[in-house]
């Protein structure tokens, strides 16, 4: 890390010192982090890449205004800088009734041991690893290039400092890999790719991905359309989760208060399939948005969102619960250059009770890769609109493959149109979710 | 931003591990963004950014790394740590720097460092806001953001290059809400050049919150859109997407080089309709994709992508140029210090041609008029590419019927290029963000209304 924890206390103490001293409070987020990163080509190593960087994000309240501001500096002058930007900036702000500093003057502190565990691999034996990922996944059958790959190795630190004496600290690490092939035969060719996470090196796995990827590549090759009309629908692991987390922002209690959230008004009402339990789940270690505080220091919980089919809460900050005179839930989220918002930290999905032979019985699509979720999805009304690929199934077993669809429906009525949900959940490879398969019935699928 | 002896003796001690090139970039980047919610002002936010990237090259391996600190010792640790696992014995010396400062295409009139101009800007927002909601009870919301921003950077390397720029940034945008009771729909309308405040002259405050409601209303009333593969027709301006997705990041030497672009060898060959000839172009006068040199320290420049169906050029890095032999084309580009450059689009675009609107609609039998697009993404190594149609309209015996909504058109590049048969003449640019390799970067999309003859469209009717 650029600075050691206490070097930053002391700055941190030197910062709200000064927006004390201006009649304000204020909180600060200290972020800092390092990084490997590697990538190979042709059986050599292509980029090397090592990061080590920190950033100071103040946030002021004066008069019922916030305003922000940020530093990539630690020098006194940078700092005392920030601190009169902020000032500034806050006196601009309309009054926010309802936004405080967290009151708490709790010192509080993640367990290194389980989110920054360390290992005794070396970088030559990293680089040995992206080198084998690059040339195994290179040598497979059919495999023309692997024109995506990469290793990582990331460390990030955050440190969360109030006025009123809170001293708030995380310490995480994610070890990463992830490998592309393009494979071709004759005019034809396709490309897929995969990646893995894990806390420490060695349980990255570099034959298991490849294997999976080539399996992946080649078995999507030959893929055309399927006749447009609607089918029932199974989304794998990674794209269920990447449709899940499109349409988040209904749980926002920050959305709810800007007036841009549809569900603003539905908590308590039936909103989707009374089989479908969905909750926030922090507390699950193996997940990488375990946590057990937010952004403004507040213990996080297991939190219900959807309970049995009916909205059971939105997520909150403190500003955000005070507007709907509740309480926080421990979902406040600030980066260093943001201002304060909402945050999940990892949904989880409960088990249904159809067993995998009843899950998948008779004809579904299942869809193993969305592309455009970024610009194909509106949060607000819930349209979407995705180019897709995946297998034809029957009976659970995979039939001709399928490129070159687009999936397209409404998310708020999709959650209605439930026809089963499996028994079994799983992570997504990036560990941002748990959830079994659900069988989505009557989706447009255009070919 | 750093001291010419410190980047001498950085640089010299980077050769002296056997790097074949050494290259520091300094970057100090200020920033203030204002949002506006409910007509009040929501949030007012500034920082600045500083950091050093160093780039060592050995062969065609990049090693790079950054630092937010400027000081001798930590850079020459950071270069060290680099090459660690690839020390040889020298390979080049350094040259000494002659500082060569860019000509400045596109002087600035109100840069943020000689103001945030909150007040203005303020009364810019809360201009567009109220003529949004002025124009339909049915606008429950709207959101607006003005963001300034002013990137200093400087360059040295080891062929004696020592050169600097500031590039001058604003974007303002507007989004508004409908609402119906039942149903809500967006509409937005983003303004944006490579130029200080002194853009809001040019810029009507009301004209760009009535554009939003207006969109967010037409949007409201849409009906499920049709699927299926059918001829569309797409609007000006934003609708250049499609060539941004479907061609320009596959003429990028990031993906050429690698083999993992469908067009890496087929220079000189027809790639597109005989009506499609595409430049992309780094010149135009304070355009949001423009600069006056680009991150390696090139002098911009146009280039000519395709001309008249035919592949004439590729967008060229320094990486790029040695791995593929072809001239770089000042189209290395990166998001900040924290990446090393890649070779990136600038204002990319298809050339105007002579059809007319009502030419292309009356033409279809059964189609789609997009004629505002959304953002998309492309896979290079297949050219499969998708976007999003954030305003369209149902066109049936050539006449314009109703609004469509959620609609995604998908194809590959080499295939959409070969249906673009008709491209009109009402040439215009749109500013957007670009992500890749090397970050997200400031680009320009840009075409005439055309028509593909043959594409997919996504639709839930």
């Amino acid at each position: 890390m650029s600075a050691q924890p206490n070097d930053n206390q002391k700055l941190a103490e030197h910062v709200l010192s000064k927006v004390k001293s201006s009649g304000a409070t204020g909180d600060l987020i200290v972020d800092a982090g390092e990084s490997l990163s590697l990538k190979a080509r042709d059986g050599e190593l292509e980029e090397y890449k090592v990061t080590s960087s920190q950033i100071f994000g103040l946030r002021v309240i004066k008069d019922g205004r916030v305003g922000t501001a940020y530093s990539e500096a630690s020098d006194s002058d940078a700092l005392d800088s920030m601190v009169e930007q902020a000032l500034i900036n806050a006196s601009f702000a309309r009054v926010e009734e309802f936004e405080k500093i967290s009151n708490s003057d709790d010192t509080l502190a993640t367990d290194n041991a389980l989110l920054c565990p360390s290992d005794a691999v070396s970088i030559d034996e990293k680089i040995e690893f992206s080198l084998a990922l690059e040339s195994k996944l290179a040598g497979m059958d059919k495999v023309k290039n692997v024109p995506y790959n990469g290793v990582q190795d990331v460390t990030g630190q955050r440190q969360v400092f109030t006025s009123n004496g809170l001293n708030a600290q995380s310490k995480s690490r994610t070890c990463l890999s992830f490998a592309y092939a393009l494979v071709e035969e004759g005019d034809v060719n396709a490309m897929e790719g995969l990646g893995q996470a894990a806390r420490i090196f060695p349980a990255l796995d570099a034959d298991t991905l490849v294997k999976q990827v080539h399996l992946n590549t080649l078995s999507i090759l030959h893929g055309k359309p399927v006749p447009s009309k609607h089918y029932d629908v199974i989304f794998n692991a990674e794209t269920q989760a990447e449709v899940f987390h499109v349409f988040a922002s209904m749980f926002s209690g920050k959305s709810a208060k800007d007036g841009v959230n549809p569900m603003r008004d539905k908590v308590g009402e039936a909103i989707a399939d009374p089989r479908l339990t969905i909750l926030d789940n922090p507390s699950l270690t193996d997940g990488f948005g375990y946590a057990l505080f937010d952004a403004e220091g507040t213990a996080t919980d297991k939190l219900a969102l959807v309970d049995q089919g009916s909205l059971a809460s939105l997520i909150h900050n403190s500003a955000t619960a005070a507007y709907f005179d509740t309480q926080s839930t421990g979902h406040a989220s600030r980066g260093p250059k943001s201002t304060l918002g909402v945050g999940l930290h990892q949904l989880e999905i409960k088990a249904g009770t159809d067993s995998d032979s009843s899950l998948k019985a008779g004809t579904y699509l299942e869809l193993v890769n969305l592309t455009g979720l970024h610009s194909g999805a509106n949060p607000l009304s819930g349209n979407f609109s995705f180019g897709a690929s995946g297998y034809l199934c029957r009976d659970g077993i995979r039939g001709q493959a399928i490129r070159g669809i687009t999936v397209a429906g409404n998310f708020f009525e999709m959650l209605n149109k439930i026809a089963a949900i499996g028994d079994t959940p799983i992570w997504d490879w990036e560990h941002s979710s748990l959830m079994p398969s659900i069988r989505f019935s009557d989706v447009a699928i255009s070919g | 931003m750093l001291n010419n002896q410190v980047a001498n003796t950085v640089i010299d001690h980077a050769l002296s591990l056997g790097a074949d090139f050494a290259e520091l970039f300094i970057e100090r980047n200020q920033v203030n963004a204002i949002n506006s919610l409910s007509s009040e002002v929501q949030s007012v936010q500034s920082g600045i950014d500083f950091g050093i990237g160093i780039r060592m090259i050995y062969g065609n391996k990049v090693l790079y790394g950054y630092t937010n600190k400027n000081d001798e010792t930590e850079l020459k640790k950071i270069a060290s740590a680099l090459a660690a696992k690839d020390l040889r014995d020298p390979t080049t010396s350094s040259t000494s720097f002659n500082f060569i400062g860019p000509t400045d295409l596109h002087p600035v009139g109100l840069p943020l460092s000689q103001g945030s101009e909150v007040a203005s800007k303020v009364a810019y927002l809360l201009k567009a806001d109220a003529a949004a909601r002025k124009a339909s009870n049915l606008i429950s919301q709207t959101r607006g953001i003005c963001m300034q921003r002013q990137q200093a950077i400087e360059l040295f390397n080891s062929e004696g290059l020592h050169t600097s720029d500031t590039r001058h940034y604003i974007r303002t945008s507007l989004t508004a809400i409908a609402s119906d009771g039942s149903e809500q729909a967006t509409g937005s309308r983003t303004e944006g050049g490579l130029q200080g405040w002194e853009i809001h002259e040019h810029i009507d405050a009301s004209a760009t919150g009535d554009e939003a409601a207006r969109q967010a209303l037409v949007n409201l009333s849409a009906k499920p859109c049709p699927s299926g593969r059918m001829p569309v027709v797409i609007g000006n301006g934003f609708g250049g997407v499609i060539f941004h997705e479907a061609c320009g990041h596959l003429l990028e030497t990031t993906s050429v080089a690698k083999k993992a672009s469908v067009f890496h060898d087929q220079m000189g060959e027809m790639i597109a309709h005989s009506a499609v000839s595409a430049v992309d172009d780094g010149t135009l006068t304070k355009e949001w994709g423009s600069i006056n040199i680009d991150d390696e320290g090139m002098e911009t420049r146009k280039t000519q992508l395709i001309k008249d169906g035919k592949l004439t050029s590729f967008l060229v890095d320094r990486l790029g140029a040695q791995q593929t032999g072809f001239d770089r084309t000042g189209s290395g580009r990166r998001e900040s210090y924290k990446f090393a450059p890649a070779s990136r689009m600038r204002n990319t675009f298809i050339e105007a041609g002579k059809n007319s609107f009502e030419d292309m609609i009356s033409s279809m039998e059964r189609g789609i008029y997009a004629s505002h697009m959304g953002g998309g993404s492309v896979q290079p190594g297949t050219g499969e590419f998708n976007f999003a149609v954030t305003e369209g309209y149902y066109v049936e015996n050539g006449k314009i019927q109703h609004p469509v909504k959620a609609a995604t058109l998908i194809s590959t590049g080499p295939a959409v290029l070969r249906e673009i048969s008709m491209v009109g003449s009402d040439f215009a640019l749109a500013s957007g963000m670009c992500g890749s390799v090397s970050g997200a970067v400031p680009t320009s999309v840009g075409q005439a209304t055309l028509k593909v003859d043959d594409i997919l469209v996504g639709g839930n009717a």
